[in-house]
């Protein structure tokens, strides 16, 4: 199906048409990631309509829109956005690989001090892998560190 | 987009009529249901990016489109199957949240069980507010 063309179109909007139109995509990738010593592993999860959106192209914008809005909401006088627009009238990113669509939720949904310096340090802060080498069962969640041996 | 309705008001033949202020404000925008157990995955969503797995019974709801700011409302609720009892229960507390306009933490936990988080079967949140 030919996504329509939509810059300019509220980003609410487009993920309204995607969510009628497009059938939602499971994908079996995860990130699992470390950004406290004092926490456990998190694990990212790609939404099935998200992931449907990424694939088919021309709806999501580009993820340096988010970092501006982040950039926004850190500053201390911040009260709402006002350059949401961003969201709706940048020109959307074109139809992306399953890969690239986690690169992008990557950039997007994980720390900046985290993907950015995921390999520096004695042990990575970030992996991402396949759901079926996550622990299949919960015994102990609250525990889970990224293995030392990905140090190597 | 095609089909577009350009309108303030609906009105019913015999109901009365609503300003389409309330539908624009009042609708959710965004919702997720998925499996809090296990490997988490959304079941179904709207303008939800993905999930975070911060631990039992601790996660995230990202959106694609933010909200304009961290104040927008949510709504939390789940349930577990126990396995023991085969007891639905509900799981109606939320011990965890925090916010800002593009994610929403969710911590989940059984009443008065005085257990820090429970892994729901089911975790559901819903989120209304003013979009960015």
């Amino acid at each position: 199906m030919q996504t329509p063309s939509f810059q300019g179109t509220h980003l609410f909007d487009r993920l309204c048409w995607a969510k009628e139109n497009l059938d939602g995509v499971q994908s079996d990738y995860r990130v699992v990631y470390e950004n406290s010593i004092d926490e456990c592993a998190k694990i990212l999860v790609p939404d099935p309509n998200w992931m449907a959106c990424a694939l088919q192209g021309g709806i999501l914008p580009p993820v340096w829109v988010y970092h501006e809005l982040a950039k926004d909401e850190a500053q201390p006088d911040f009260k709402k956005h006002t350059r949401g627009y961003l969201l709706h009238t940048t020109e959307p990113m074109p139809a992306m690989t399953e890969e690239e669509a986690i690169e992008y939720l990557i950039m997007k949904d994980v720390p900046q001090s985290v993907w950015q310096t995921w390999d520096e340090g004695n042990r990575p802060k970030m992996v991402i892998c396949k759901k079926e080498q996550l622990p299949q069962q919960r015994t102990w969640r609250n525990a889970w560190r990224i293995s030392d041996e990905l140090a190597a | 987009m095609a089909g577009k309705i350009i309108a303030d008001t609906l009105e019913h033949s015999t109901a009365g009529s609503v300003t389409t202020d309330y539908v624009v404000n009042g609708s959710a925008k965004a919702w997720v249901n998925f499996n809090g157990s296990g490997t988490i995955a959304a079941r179904n969503s709207l303008n939800t990016s993905g999930l975070v797995d911060n631990g039992t019974g601790d996660y995230n709801q990202n959106f694609t489109n933010s909200f304009s700011a961290a104040d927008f409302a949510f709504v939390m609720g789940g349930k577990f199957d126990s396995g023991a009892s085969n007891l639905t229960q509900p799981i109606t507390n939320h011990y965890r949240t925090t916010q800002t306009s593009s994610t929403v933490r969710i911590g989940m936990q059984v009443p008065n069980t005085g257990a820090d988080g429970f892994d729901g079967d089911t975790v559901t949140s819903i989120n209304h507010g003013d979009l960015a």
